[in-house]
């Protein structure tokens, strides 16, 4: 712990503890944000959770654009909680630095509940606050995840890849592997604090899948709490889809290595239990650029063939080939089609058949694709057939599991 | 006059016949040789693959992701077969080298001792090649999958050019190793790198000026676009 907080901040976390729900908002360079951010868990650990001892902690992992300075100014400002303390963490800049000193203060601070709020989710109110942690406190859960009411073009990495691979491997439907905030027993937090996984790679862009695939993988109980709708104000820099595909399924696909034992032995997936009004599905925003996208996997099948030759068998390329042939507003990239190119992407990153970067960004056409088409299928529906087409893209990636754990060696 | 004609004959046999003999023996020689070569050649090569199959060579590159790094380089065959391949023609030259010193032709007298000397250089400029080829790969494949990704029309081009570019600077590289031709091999390896940088920022900077602007306005427009639009997590 010494190694991560600088000198003279355990004292004063000492100083503050022991506490019964601790909150940690890992930061770096959201000064915009951040102060948003407090104001909700700041009314929310005060409002929903008075009598109780209670601790706001901002962990900030090398902000360069006066995050720290703007969470004093709220300080100084009326605050609706007190109880706030800021932390700036010494040497590289990750974000899984920062969610570890935020388990790691729980621990030491003998927390019974332990929430975690990005520090550009702006749209978190008390009553999110309340949510992630009651399941913890009550004991029906050691690990709640958010779920949101989004439109279908929000979110699509998650709902075309993460949601439906995660349930398929590891069992359980969750909506939102990774939501911007979760809750986490003390038990998950000391489990979580033992395992090496912090040492690795997965440690600078992969903490948030990681803890939540350790919870599945471990059978520990999962439970999803609606908390509305989801808003985020994103930190600047480069956050091109490439780059997003590299720190997010790649993450998935090595969590795949680590939990073989775990996903190979689950048949079938059930839903967790979910807590509060259930979330939906709206239509997505008409002005989405799916022509583009059509456009961008065009391109992908007829200049990056070569590469994905080296990723994908005959038998999926071959099912590609006719779909570059359809006109953008006939596009359609069937689930099942879809579920064996991850599959077999799943498969090429496992094996090292390629640079694992170039392997994450060469999905990027494919991906757009299958956005392109899944797009085009929800503005076709009615309201009542969205949650159908969710169905499907989860059916589909059960039926490829066969398929994957043949092939993985 | 008769007599002359049958002694030219005879003599000219003749002496084909003492050049042969004092051929024929060294030539047998060199095919003694080259077949012998051969045959231990083959039966190393088999024994050099059983030892690495017992070794389980194979699987052991696989671990440690040495396999995947020759696929990527093209190489289809697998690390024992390689190596197999790499024994069988070692053994192979070296008894050609023995056999053609064993001819005793002055042109090819010490041309095993100078190639050995020469080894040493040989292996360094094979060691810069591979590199060259793999880095060469490598760029090319980031180059085309970046370029895709940006929607650049004529990746394929752009990561050939990168491809050959690597590839001909390992090459001069290489050639400079083996001080063939050093001065000509540096001078045209300057004037081609220096013309081909010197022709495309001509060509960018005049002809491509508009379109640059465009392109780069454009994916700038469209980042905008998307991420109004689109979240993907």
């Amino acid at each position: 712990m010494e190694s991560l907080f600088p000198a003279g901040t355990l004292a004063a976390l000492e100083a503050a503890g022991p506490v019964e729900v601790l909150v940690g908002i890992p930061t770096l360079n959201h000064a915009r944000s951040v102060a948003g951010v407090l104001d909700g868990v700041g009314a929310g650990l005060t409002r929903r959770f008075a009598g109780q001892k209670v601790l706001a902690l901002v962990v900030d992992s090398g902000s360069q654009d006066g995050t720290l300075e703007a969470v004093r100014a709220w300080q100084a400002g009326e605050p609706p909680l007190g109880a706030v303390q800021a932390v700036r963490l010494s040497g590289p800049s990750q974000r899984g630095r920062a969610i570890r000193a935020v388990l790691m203060a729980a621990r030491h601070l003998n927390a019974s509940a332990c929430a975690l709020v990005d520090g550009d989710l702006v749209s978190v109110t008390p009553e999110w606050v309340e949510r992630l942690l009651r399941p913890i406190l009550s004991g029906e859960a050691d690990l709640v995840l958010p779920t949101y009411t989004r439109a279908a073009s929000e979110g699509t990495l998650t709902t075309n890849l993460l949601a439906p691979l995660m349930a398929a491997l590891y069992g359980r439907r969750i909506q939102q592997p990774v939501g911007g905030c979760l809750g986490l027993a003390r038990s998950l937090v000391a489990r979580l604090l033992e395992a090496e996984a912090w040492m690795g790679d997965l440690a600078i862009h992969g903490a948030d899948l990681w803890m939540v695939t350790e919870a599945l993988a471990s059978g520990a109980p999962v439970v999803e709490t609606h908390v509305g709708h989801r808003r985020v104000h994103p930190a600047p820099g480069p956050s091109d889809l490439a780059t997003i595909l590299v720190r997010v399924v790649g993450p998935l696909f090595s969590l795949m290595e680590r939990y073989r034992e775990a996903w190979e032995r689950v048949r079938g997936s059930v839903p967790p239990p979910r807590a509060g009004s259930p979330s939906a599905l709206l239509p997505p925003a008409e002005e989405a650029p799916a022509e583009r996208m059509v456009r961008a996997f065009r391109m992908g099948l007829k200049d990056l063939l070569p590469v994905w030759e080296q990723i994908m068998p005959e038998e999926t390329l071959s099912r590609l080939y006719p779909l570059g042939l359809l006109p953008a507003e006939e596009f359609r990239f069937p689930p099942p089609a879809w579920a064996r190119v991850v599959s077999d992407f799943a498969l090429a990153h496992h094996e090292r058949r390629l640079p694992r970067d170039h392997l994450l960004r060469s999905l990027t056409p494919l991906y757009l694709g299958r956005v392109a088409s899944f797009l085009g299928e929800a503005r076709a529906a009615s309201a009542d057939r969205l949650p159908q087409i969710l169905e499907e893209i989860g059916g589909a990636f059960e039926a490829e599991k066969e398929y994957l754990r043949a092939r993985w060696r | 006059m008769r007599e002359t004609w049958t002694d030219i004959l005879a003599n000219s046999f003749r002496g084909v016949v003492e050049r042969l003999a004092l051929v024929a023996p060294r030539l047998l020689a060199l095919l003694a040789l080259i077949l012998l070569g051969w045959i231990l050649a083959a039966v190393l090569r088999r024994l050099t693959l059983r030892l690495l199959a017992a070794a389980d060579l194979d699987a052991r590159c696989a671990r440690w992701g040495l396999s995947a790094i020759l696929r990527r380089g093209g190489i289809r065959d697998a690390p024992t077969a390689l190596l197999g391949r790499l024994v069988f023609w070692i053994v192979l030259v070296m008894a050609l080298l023995t056999g053609v010193e064993a001819l005793e032709i002055p042109a090819t007298a010490g041309l095993a001792a100078v190639i050995v000397r020469f080894l040493p250089n040989l292996v360094v400029a094979a060691l810069v090649m591979v590199a060259g080829w793999l880095l060469a790969n490598f760029l090319a494949q980031r180059t085309l999958i970046g370029a895709v990704n940006a929607q650049v029309a004529g990746a394929p081009l752009i990561a050939a050019a990168v491809r050959w570019l690597v590839l001909v600077f390992a090459g001069a590289a290489a050639l400079t190793q083996l001080g063939i031709a050093r001065e000509m091999v540096l001078l045209a390896f300057g004037i081609a790198f220096g013309g081909t940088v010197l022709a495309l920022a001509l060509a960018f900077g005049l002809g491509g000026k508009e379109l640059a602007r465009e392109i780069l306005e454009s994916r700038l427009r469209k980042q905008e676009e998307e991420r109004d639009k689109l979240t993907h997590i």
